[in-house]
């Protein structure tokens, strides 16, 4: 297992290189001064120009611009935002959290809804019932989801006025930044206004929550079903009724670890799809994450917020689908076994 | 089997039955106004800029001014200061100040005095003054007053005691008071002022703003919010909203929607074609004015071949402005044939405009030997008051430049980068325009096309003409409406001769507004106030 680990970790290391190389590329070919797509420092001074040059190294050959580029991004230095002037870093420190409140709260919504409908797909008799949940999930799974954003935000929002649909929290509300999630945010903020305030943000997250979740809802829901099915036909299974055990046991007991495997491993294939509805998401809903932030970017020719957009969101999606295959092994003998058996 | 379902049964409808409790809920909220704003302010500082955005967010909050106009009569009214005299020779302006004004005390600066003298010399000589310590701290310059000519118009200003200054004028001027009443010409405090240089951080005088308005600035986020406390020793009327938030929302539509839902109490410039759908919501009031503002599309008549008037007028002839006033503004504009509006006292009927009519169009330019012209056209890439999309009027004025032959690339860039690049950059024309910040028709000629707007890049069409800039002088040397009529209605027979700019439309000024907001007025010319907005409990939420 360790040697497996370390393979994983090297690989994660190796994808991570190829990316930022991808990405280092990529800002050669912006249109402005080489300077200036690094630093995001527009007009440098003198002294500015010439810590950059020896910041990044930019008289030597490539390589070692590479080498002078990695050394600089990773140990944080992200550049200031054109934009802003305000560091990178700091920035995207300021819009990453709420990216994550999102993401995991439509995370959990498509796997706690998602995972039991999909076990009722798979052992309800009622065709009815079947027929209905999949219908249902191949519709969600094929509407584009910036039409369904819109439209739930045209039927909830404008029609009906029932919920919010843009932003975080009704701005009244002075909520302290501590964790960033605001969530967590207003109930560890010490106004009066705690629990109202709470009220607000859950109001505010969940159009762009079920918005971000259809898409692992319905993928979660077909996996679950069909993984359930094909587990209850195995001879195990047959063994545990025929010793008489209830069905719901059954089903927690034995059916479901195994089930559960190859929805996480789909899980860990969605999480690029994920990401990009995600800033779709953000941007119908001003979500104020990563998602927005890098979109904004783009339109203000903002380089370094476009680099580090990237950059961050790459670097999670493969550091996260990594670390899902790491689970997948950890928690699935199968793999093991041919693990093992592979050397 | 059934068993296990009927469980689930029951969990799902726990959760959907707490998701609906939780939507259904009463939501207490502290009280407060939120505004949304339709971008981010450059600086917190109007002497600085020209743009509406930052007035709004500014001006009528955070600072005052000496004198003010009247909402309803258009008349200078007494501000910080409470009365003042002209000399017979109309070159000597004194003014009385008002006694215990308070600045705002907030996390950096205490103020140890009331507002004196001193705050007023520092703030204006901190414009015409080359030589003091806070003239070149501003990096974009004063450009309201470098267009108006400011500095060469103020010889000196004098203090007499603690509240008594006089202006002294190298010459007569008879939009002065006017000009010292507009959204640039705040009082700051010359105590923060002088602290801050000690302390070798001058310029953060226009970032963590203090003045003697109704609110004090509390917290910016950038792309987020603005957040103003009542001040709570104001001296002019109290202030009935203890918190004023600016949510700041770039697209028009999220404006709305947060409107619609309570997210903001007030918002601005709307797009027209949105307001459609306002009308299902019973809370949410439009309310319109006539504006005192201009649309226009300057072209830069130092580029060739636009400095060829033949193909200023040829371009002038070949624009459709209805259609612009149908799918632009959804007639909520009326047609622009000078630059003056129809709000304003000097405005008079332009009787020669420059009609539409394309072979006339395609005859000039064929007079001025010009075939398979290309240009490039700027368009704003925000709503603004005078016009709700550049964008969609550059592509409309494309349709019609296509049709006499003649194409047009649309160029657009972020506000900020925009603004950035139209002082820099070399363009051929621009879609932009101009919203008053007085009832003075001179703010429709000194700043925007007159020689010392040029210097101030204000001048879009950088144009600069010796009758012209003649007029406007002797308009400002007389004194009687009806004088100054008649020349402001000679300088726009030269606008429309010479065609610097092609004027597109005057909007009406629109601000959309809960039900629950009352006593805010909008004013025709200028940035938004809620110094004496009140605002009566949401009964119905």
């Amino acid at each position: 297992m360790w040697r497996y680990l370390f393979r994983r970790i090297t690989l994660f290391v190796a994808t991570s290189m190829v990316m930022m190389a991808v990405l280092f590329i990529a800002t050669g070919l912006f249109p402005a001064d080489k300077a200036h797509s690094l630093s995001g420092i527009q007009y440098p001074t003198a002294e500015q120009q010439q810590q950059i040059e020896q910041d990044y190294q930019l008289n030597d050959n490539a390589l070692l611009q590479f080498t002078a580029y990695l050394r600089q991004r990773l140990s944080g230095n992200l550049g200031i935002s054109s934009n802003s002037q305000q560091e990178v870093a700091g920035e995207l420190a300021s819009v990453l959290p709420a990216s994550f409140e999102l993401s995991l709260f439509s995370g959990f919504l498509a796997v706690f809804l998602g995972v039991p409908i999909g076990v009722i797909a798979a052992l309800s008799r009622n065709k009815a019932i079947q027929h209905s949940i999949l219908a249902f999930t191949l519709t969600g799974y094929s509407i584009p989801v910036f039409w369904l954003g819109l439209t739930l935000a045209m039927w909830f929002g404008v029609n009906l006025g029932w919920l919010p649909i843009s932003g975080q929290i009704n701005l009244l509300y002075e909520i302290e930044h501590v964790t960033g999630f605001m969530l967590l945010d207003t109930l560890l903020s010490d106004s009066t206004y705690r629990i109202p305030a709470f009220h607000d943000a859950l109001l505010h997250l969940i159009l762009p929550a079920v918005t971000l979740a259809v898409l692992p809802f319905t993928l979660v829901v077909r996996i679950t079903r069909q993984a359930v099915i094909s587990v209850m036909n195995q001879t195990y299974i047959r063994a545990a009724e025929a010793r008489g055990l209830h069905t719901f046991k059954i089903l927690i007991r034995h059916a479901m670890p195994n089930a559960l495997i190859p929805v996480l491993k789909s899980i860990g294939l969605m999480l690029g799809s994920f990401a990009s509805y995600g800033i779709v998401v953000e941007v119908i809903f001003s979500w104020p994450g990563v998602g927005s932030w890098l979109v904004s970017g783009i339109y203000q020719r903002d380089y370094t917020v476009i680099q580090a957009g990237i950059l961050s969101v790459s670097l999670l999606i493969i550091f996260l689908s990594i670390l899902i295959d790491l689970m997948h092994t950890a928690i699935n003998p199968m793999s093991r076994k041919e693990l093992y058996a592979s050397h | 089997m059934p068993v296990i379902v009927k469980r689930w049964y029951q969990l799902i409808s726990i959760c959907i039955s707490s998701m609906l409790l939780a939507a259904c809920g009463q939501a207490k909220l502290p009280s407060g106004l939120v505004y949304c704003s339709e971008g981010n302010p450059e600086s917190f500082n109007p002497q600085l800029v020209t743009s509406g955005t930052t007035i709004d967010a500014t001006s009528n909050q955070i600072y005052n001014r000496l004198v003010n106009y009247s909402q309803t009569k258009g008349d200078i009214t007494p501000g910080l200061a409470t009365q003042w005299q002209v000399s017979e020779d109309g070159l000597s302006y004194q003014f009385t100040l008002r006694e215990h004004v308070s600045f705002h005390k907030t996390h950096h600066f205490t103020p140890t005095r009331d507002l004196n003298a001193d705050d007023v010399l520092f703030s204006f000589n901190r414009i015409i003054d080359p030589i003091h310590p806070y003239h070149l701290v501003s990096r974009t310059g004063y450009p309201f007053f470098q267009s108006i000519g400011f500095a060469e118009l103020i010889e000196s200003i004098e203090k007499v005691n603690d509240h008594q200054v006089i202006f002294h004028l190298t010459r007569k001027d008879a939009s002065f008071l006017s000009n010292l009443a507009t959204d640039f010409a705040v009082i700051l405090s010359a105590e923060y002022g002088y602290r801050l240089l000690a302390q070798g951080k001058p310029e953060n005088i226009d970032y963590y703003a203090v003045g003697t308005g109704p609110f004090q600035l509390s917290q910016y986020v950038k792309n987020e919010y603005i957040r103003y406390k009542k001040h709570p020793v104001y001296w002019g009327p109290t202030v009935e909203i203890d918190q004023l938030v600016f949510d700041i929302t770039p697209r028009s539509t999220s404006r709305i929607a947060k409107l619609i839902t309570g997210d903001c109490s007030v918002s601005a410039l709307p797009k027209a074609a949105e307001l459609a759908v306002l009308t299902q919501h019973p809370d949410v009031l439009v309310d319109a004015k006539p504006g005192l503002n201009v649309s226009f599309w300057a072209f830069n008549t130092q580029n060739p071949p636009l400095d060829d008037v033949r193909v200023r007028r040829a371009l002038a002839h070949a624009i459709d402005k209805q259609n612009i006033l149908e799918a632009v503004y959804n007639d909520t504009a009326v047609e622009a044939t000078g630059v003056l509006p129809p709000a304003s006292w000097a405005y008079s009927k332009n009787l020669s405009p420059n009609e539409y009519n394309p072979q006339k169009a395609i005859e000039l330019l064929k007079q001025a030997g010009i075939n398979q012209l290309s240009i490039d056209v700027w368009a704003m890439p925000v709503a603004r008051i005078y016009n709700p999309s550049a964008l969609k009027t550059a592509e409309l004025i494309q349709a019609d430049l296509a049709r006499i032959g003649v194409k047009l690339n649309i160029i657009s860039y972020d506000w900020s980068v925009f603004t950035q690049k139209l002082s820099a950059s070399n363009y051929d024309s621009v879609l932009i325009g101009w919203n008053a910040d007085n009832s003075d028709p001179d703010n429709f000629f000194t700043p925007l096309l007159s020689c010392a707007a040029l210097a101030s890049n204000n001048n879009r069409s950088r144009w600069c003409q010796k009758d012209f800039e003649h007029l406007l002088t002797q308009a400002q040397s007389v004194s009687t409406q009806p004088e100054r009529k008649a020349f402001y209605q000679s300088a726009e027979a030269i606008i429309s001769d010479q065609v610097p700019m092609v004027t597109l439309a005057h909007a009406k000024k629109i601000v959309l507004k809960k039900k629950n907001i009352t006593a805010m007025k909008i004013r025709p010319y200028g940035g938004i106030s809620f110094a004496n907005t009140m605002q009566t409990s949401e009964e119905n939420e």
